[in-house]
């Protein structure tokens, strides 16, 4: 990352920046990083250099700004599925510009999971164009000028870091297998996990439908799953369904009746 | 979580998209379950 960012570092950043903005994972604060160390060295040039970063962010954002007033939820959703909880994405972000409101922009791109969400967000939430721009810039210039900042000030300590790398490279190749067998193992608990989940019966529509035809519909509860964060304004649910919030299970199973079958969906 | 407080629980295959491609009924969500983000308009 480091020797790249000396070669192509205008070209990299921007890449990296636009990446990260319109919501794919790129590490971008780490070539932030790598850049700022790069101006320490005057491999780059700062002013430059911010403004690769700053024009990528603001870039990217406009676009998602726009697709989040124009598509709304359907782009929510999307973004939120390719996240790695969908379920407290959109809630996470949402309860973020519940509490703090409009600043949400300026801090957004510090909180993991929220950065990729504010821009569409505002757009969905119909903020005047202009205000988008002022409170993203100045997101976008703090998050750019801080970490270009740790790159700079910490440019002797990523070299010392480099050098260990090399001096230790069988020791590295031991922490990099290491790290590997961990995650790994991380993925088959994930994995079992999920298998549990699917120990509970699945129904086909028809089957349910038919249920419901029947005298037996009574013993029926149709329950709603979709976290609140999901619902928009004309939204539809099964009919005669009741909602439950998934994250306040604790609470809400205290009002469910024992009598009945419960069929939970969600989207 | 359900199961093991003894609720006999299913789940939809396909959820609500495959209920509507059924064509099976629905109703709109009632105003006061819907948590509406707020504007800045």
């Amino acid at each position: 990352m480091f020797s790249l960012m000396a070669r192509h570092g205008y070209a990299l950043t921007f890449a990296l920046l636009l990446a990260e903005a319109i919501g794919l994972p790129f590490p971008a604060a780490i070539a932030l990083v790598a850049a700022g160390a790069a101006v320490a060295a005057h491999a780059l040039w700062g002013p430059y250099v911010l403004l690769a970063a700053v024009a990528a962010l603001l870039l990217g954002d406009t676009v998602q700004f726009w697709l989040g007033r124009y598509m709304g939820w359907a782009l929510l959703g999307f973004l939120c599925r390719v996240s790695i909880n969908p379920e407290t994405c959109i809630l996470r972000s949402a309860e973020s510009f519940y509490k703090r409101g409009k600043v949400t922009l300026v801090i957004a791109k510090f909180i993991p999971g929220v950065n990729t969400m504010a821009a569409p967000l505002a757009g969905s939430m119909k903020m005047r164009f202009w205000q988008f721009l002022r409170l993203d810039f100045a997101g976008a210039l703090g998050y750019t000028l801080t970490y270009l900042a740790v790159g700079y000030l910490s440019r002797d300590f990523l070299a010392a870091i480099l050098r260990g790398f090399h001096a230790a490279g069988r020791a590295m190749e031991g922490v990099i297998v290491a790290a590997l067998v961990v995650y790994a193992l991380y993925r088959v608990v994930q994995y079992r996990k999920h298998r549990m989940y699917r120990v509970v019966p699945r129904v086909q529509v028809q089957e349910l439908a038919a249920r419901l035809a029947s005298e037996d519909a009574s013993h029926v509860l149709i329950v709603d799953v979709r976290s609140h964060g999901y619902y928009d304004s004309g939204g539809a649910r099964i009919k005669n369904s009741i909602r439950i919030e998934p994250n306040n299970l604790e609470e809400e199973i205290k009002n469910l009746p024992k009598d009945k079958d419960i069929y939970l969906y969600c989207t | 979580m359900l199961r093991e407080k003894g609720f006999n629980t299913f789940v939809i295959v396909g959820g609500l998209t495959a209920w509507r491609k059924a064509g099976e009924p629905v109703e709109s969500v009632p105003e006061n379950d819907l948590v509406k983000l707020p504007t800045f308009s």
